[in-house]
């Protein structure tokens, strides 16, 4: 269908700036404008990635705590904690995937996956701290290179004001 | 309407006042936390004309930040008496019945800026940029040397002991992601443990802390002086490298370099403040109340995030908060070296 989703988010974006902002009156209804602008922008780089990269990551989370799992049993000695972890872990890996490329339902299996991976983080955290629990550090490593690659996709209000060309061109002594 | 209740509101307060008017009221964009709105009031007493620039800070239906506004008003009311630069206050109501929900109203400073892309980029500033850094430190200074029992500031709650400040603190924000996170939060959680597993030593001693003191919350003359300090929304009682560390945080560096608040080098910050206060900078200190400052931050934005799912606020911005807590995390995760 068009124009396709992305084709109609850019559309609103270009009336927004070129037709509805220029009429507001107040610094507040501007202000709020360009955060809907920010949004919309933040919504339209999401559109064609957010299926994909929740299914990925969904498999991924799977693989993550499948190591975690492989890795606490190899270990000489446990404590009550990791056994209860792994206990759970085992509960989720025995649930079949689901098969839907629906968002909400990829967004569930996402939150179901990462609220483990939080139990897990902190209890590997704990871990880190004990010599006899070293085995466990290369696992903890992989997914905190997985949670850095999911954060890296987001980006932040900061970035969005173009600061460092305008300080470049300050900088260089231009003061327009 | 907004601007006839507070005229009602005004004649009540100034009882001597006589044709009190209120003109150029207008709400000032950015603010997460209060509603800001500027005006002007005029009116004659004893004979004599009277005009001032007042601004108003109101209660929002939904925040960032879940806080007393009265905290706000009786800390800047004291340290105003201490010779910190705050707008004076005038008048504290907590009864909605005013104007649908509290707020206070305070002195306008008039000839200043506050947004950062101004004070950091704007050429006129950009000239007073080592003034202002000055200030900067040299203001923090000020503040961490505040007699709080001469003040009366122990109701901020006195940490039980300079070894409990950060466990307080940590408390304090584990707590708002237990409220108000809607998803998990492996980042926040592991940074959480990690801040209880490396504990700094106790504050060397327990001063008033801003909490939210970086650029931005200042307002600032193009001539670089620093006129008056903003948003005391979460003061406390606590460690000073809480507010050296927030100052430093990333998000606060603004231009995507290495500068405190974009202003200056590390160094040359821990210098002046170090030479201001007599305390010493601990590195590792700073590094483990930069991590919970970023833990904050991101809980600040789920807080907000939270207002705009539960329908609580329009914001965009709290939902555009909300979506993007990510560069914060791999901050975190950078600063914990993993």
């Amino acid at each position: 269908m068009r124009p396709t989703g992305i084709e109609s988010l850019r559309g609103v974006q270009a009336a927004l700036m070129e037709v509805i902002a220029p009429e507001l009156q107040s610094a507040f209804a501007q202000d709020a404008a360009r955060t809907a602008q920010m949004m919309l922008e933040s919504l339209a780089n999401d559109w064609d990635t957010a299926a994909e990269n929740l299914h990925r990551d969904n498999r991924a989370l799977r693989d993550l705590l499948s190591q975690t799992r492989e890795a606490i049993g190899s270990l000489p000695e446990s404590n009550d904690r990791l056994v209860a972890l792994v206990k759970e872990i085992d509960g989720a890996l025995a649930k079949p995937t689901g098969q839907s490329l629906a968002i909400y339902d990829l967004t569930a299996e996402n939150e179901r996956w990462r609220g483990l991976l939080e139990r897990t983080l902190v209890d590997l955290e704990n871990a880190s701290l004990k010599a006899a629990f070293l085995p466990l550090m290369p696992v903890r490593q992989a997914i905190y290179a997985h949670l850095r690659e999911v954060a890296a996709r987001g980006w932040s209000f900061w970035d969005v004001m173009s600061f460092r060309e305008r300080m470049t061109r300050l900088r260089a002594g231009d003061s327009r | 309407m907004l601007q006839e209740r507070l005229e009602s509101y005004l004649n009540a307060k100034l009882p001597a006042a006589a044709d009190l008017r209120l003109s150029n009221l207008w709400r000032i964009p950015g603010g997460a936390s209060r509603e800001t709105w500027s005006f002007d009031a005029r009116w004659r007493e004893d004979g004599k004309d009277v005009s001032r620039g007042l601004i108003l800070r109101r209660d929002p239906d939904a925040s960032v930040l879940e806080t007393e506004r009265d905290v706000e008003f009786r800390v800047m009311d004291a340290v105003w008496s201490q010779g910190v630069p705050v707008p004076r206050m005038y008048w504290l109501e907590s009864d909605g019945k005013w104007l649908e929900r509290p707020f206070f109203v305070m002195e306008r400073i008039e000839g200043c800026e506050t947004s950062p892309q101004t004070v950091l980029m704007d050429s006129r500033f950009y000239q007073a940029r080592s003034e202002i850094a000055a200030g900067f430190v040299e203001i923090l200074a000020r503040i961490h040397a505040v007699d709080w029992v001469a003040c009366g500031l122990q109701f901020l709650g006195v940490p039980a002991s300079a070894g409990q400040c950060a466990e307080m603190e940590i408390a304090k924000w584990e707590a708002v992601v237990d409220r108000d996170a809607l998803e998990p939060q492996p980042v926040l959680r592991a940074a959480v443990c990690w801040l209880r597993n490396h504990l700094p030593p106790p504050a060397q001693r327990i001063v008033l802390v801003h909490a939210d003191y970086r650029t931005g919350n200042f307002l600032c003359s193009p001539n670089g002086e620093i006129k008056g300090i903003l948003d005391w929304e979460m003061v406390h009682l606590g460690d000073p490298m809480e507010d050296v560390a927030w100052a430093s945080i990333r998000p606060w560096r603004w231009l995507g370099d290495e500068l405190v608040g974009g202003l200056m080098e590390r160094e040359e910050f821990y210098r002046q403040y170090a030479e201001a206060t007599r305390l010493v900078i601990d590195e590792e200190a700073v590094r483990f109340w930069e991590i919970l400052g970023n833990v904050k931050l991101a809980a600040i934005f789920l807080t907000g995030a939270r207002g705009f799912c539960d329908a609580r606020t329009r914001s965009l911005m709290m939902a555009f908060l909300g979506r993007n807590i990510g560069r914060l995390e791999l901050e975190i995760m950078d600063l914990m070296g993993v």
